[in-house]
């Protein structure tokens, strides 16, 4: 099967920090690839290269058959690539609910003179919307938050509304950085419960996570990034007993 | 129902008034539209003008030169906000990569450079202005009485009120409040930002532009004086003192400051008082009101009284 995404000899440089160096990934229809590594390893600026966030100092990106390495951030969007970012940005000032409506922006079209003439179009378009963001609000578990303030959500609830903004935006490709981190016992579980749904319904999906126990759980293939360079891929049974992985970041398995 | 009320109490001032006052009604109705404008683009995109009077001053010299040059009144009318709109589109592409206070400047400056363009332009009449401009008339039918302005400056309220309130509801109402907070995060979620940014941009000169036109066909002579940038202070204190992001506080605040002023311009005018007065005081006051609304209500009027009585969380389901 052909890759949904490919990422090739993909490097970026700050200044002289070089954060990745000619990095190859590949994610399959379907799969679940998680990203490993120490801090400052890269894991988020291959994110941000991904979603458009940031470009390219070389190298390219493919999505679906397409190049997208020059689009911007919200024509990959469109395209079915959704993020959910590490510092998880919430919309200040709009409910968990319009924070959710937001991410259908990447499947909807209503322009500003629907609106303002209100044609059918745009309340038909309104409904579906809605529809859509409390259904992703239930799966991330925020459905009694709905009319809360997202400024008001504890830290691990403002990621969970981060996937749910995601998901809103009906994507093919889901990116989530670090989505278990700051996350209690019993949200950590669901929402590795909620990453296994997404596979099963097919959705492909790169995860950085440090949690060991959580990436095997999940992963069909890890890669492992290690100063800017890909160390290893594989599945997690044959990188854990990778020489050079573990002395660079696993250390020796118990 | 409270907008109802709202709406026929400002429909019915204006046969109450004394004609004197009814520049005060109008002068403010032109102000709260601009103002519903400016609110959009500071409280919804989070983009700051200062020079949002530049945009008045467009519309209104494009009302005035068609009609020195002989089109009907009521095409110059319509191209007012049109006009508006298309500067705040050419300038806005470059202007609009700055941010916070580096594109308040921005702003600024456009105006700066507009006031001195049209002071030194012949083909608008320079320093002087355009003078002896005809009144609007539409379908042989001629607005030459105060009371038709009146009633023109509110037809124009409740459209830019209603087209700004439509807008923020909207899908690209959320894109706009969302790229105001976390613009990254709005990008990744399918907001065009840059595209956004520019729209707004556009419909908040569109409503200035507006305002304008209507202005120049009242008034009937335009210099680049009409439009200082006091004015274009004037409505970044109404906006902030009535509430950014809310609309109704937009048109509260220009009620209130506009009051204000005229309360201190019939003070400064006393006999005695230096000719400077007017500005001076007006300067003072905006200053003044800036700074106990930060410092008191930092959210503006209307907000804070809708936060006290609760009813914050019902609008927004409403509106979600
Ligand atoms: N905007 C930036 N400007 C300068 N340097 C940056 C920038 N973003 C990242 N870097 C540097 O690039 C390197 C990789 O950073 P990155 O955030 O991608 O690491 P990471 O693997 O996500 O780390 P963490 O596990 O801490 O999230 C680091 O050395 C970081 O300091
Ligand atoms: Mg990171």
């Amino acid at each position: 099967m052909t890759a949904l995404l490919t990422v090739t000899n993909l490097s970026r440089r700050f200044g002289g920090v070089h954060a990745l160096r000619r990095v190859c990934l590949d994610v399959a229809p379907g799969e679940t690839h998680a990203v490993i590594g120490p801090n400052g390893a890269g894991k988020s600026t291959l994110f941000r290269l991904i979603g458009g966030q940031l470009t390219a100092s070389a190298g390219g990106i493919v999505y679906d058959g397409q190049r997208i390495d020059r689009l911007p951030p919200h024509r990959r969007a469109r395209l079915g690539i959704a993020i959910a970012f590490q510092d998880a940005p919430v919309f200040r000032g709009m409910t968990v609910a319009e924070n959710a409506m937001v991410g259908a922006h990447a499947v909807t079209r209503a322009g500003p003179l629907a609106a303002v003439l209100r044609l059918p179009r745009h309340r038909r378009e309104e409904k579906e919307i809605r529809t859509a963001a409390a259904a992703a609000l239930d799966r991330a578990g925020l459905a009694a938050w709905a009319d809360r303030p997202a400024e008001d959500l504890p830290l691990g609830r403002q990621r969970a509304l981060q996937m749910a903004r995601a998901l809103c935006g009906r994507p093919r490709l889901l990116l989530l950085d670090e989505p278990a981190s700051g996350l209690r016992g019993p949200e950590r579980t669901a929402l590795a419960g909620l990453i296994e749904e997404l596979r099963a319904e097919g959705l492909s999906i790169l995860l950085v996570e440090h949690d060991v126990g959580f990436v095997s759980r999940l992963a069909d293939r890890v890669t492992v990034l290690d100063l800017g360079r890909v160390l290893a891929t594989g599945p997690f049974p044959e990188i854990r007993t990778d020489p050079v992985v573990i002395s660079a970041y696993l250390g020796a398995p118990a | 129902m409270k907008w109802i009320i709202a709406l026929a109490a400002a429909a019915v001032v204006p046969f109450f008034l004394p004609p004197g006052q009814l520049t005060v009604y109008i002068l403010l109705g032109l102000s709260a539209m601009a103002v519903v404008g400016l609110s959009l683009l500071m409280g919804y995109a989070g983009q700051v003008s200062l020079g949002q009077a530049s945009f008045t001053a467009i519309g209104a010299y494009t009302a005035g030169l068609l009609a020195v040059h002989g089109v009907p009144t009521l095409l110059g009318l319509l191209a007012a906000p049109l006009v508006a709109a298309l500067a705040a589109g050419l300038v806005g592409v470059p202007i609009l990569r700055l941010r916070g206070h580096q594109l308040a400047f921005a702003t600024l400056a456009l105006q700066l450079i507009l006031l001195s363009v049209l002071g030194d332009a012949d083909w608008a009449g320079g320093a002087v202005g355009l003078q002896g401009l005809p009144y609007l008339s539409a379908g042989g039918f001629e607005l030459n009485q105060d009371r038709d302005y009146a009633c023109l400056v509110l037809a124009g309220v409740v459209l830019t009120t209603l087209i700004a309130s439509a807008l923020v509801r909207s899908r690209v109402g959320r894109g706009l409040r969302a790229l105001a907070t976390a613009p990254v995060a709005a990008g990744a979620s399918g907001v065009p930002v840059g595209a956004y940014r520019l729209l707004v941009f556009a419909v908040s000169a569109a409503f200035a532009g507006l305002a304008g036109g209507i202005y120049a066909f009242y008034v009937g002579y335009l210099a680049p004086g009409s439009f200082p940038v006091l004015l274009s202070v004037e409505y970044v204190v109404m906006a902030v003192v009535g509430g950014l992001g809310s609309i109704a506080g937009a048109l509260l605040g220009a009620t209130l400051i506009t009051l204000a002023v005229q309360l201190l311009t019939t003070l400064a005018t006393q006999p005695g008082m230096p000719s400077y007065a007017p500005s001076v005081l007006s300067y003072a006051v905006y200053a003044l009101l800036l700074i106990a609304v930060v410092r008191y209500v930092p959210k503006g009027i209307v907000p804070a009284l809708l936060l006290r009585k609760g009813i914050l969380a019902t609008l927004h389901r409403r509106s979600s």
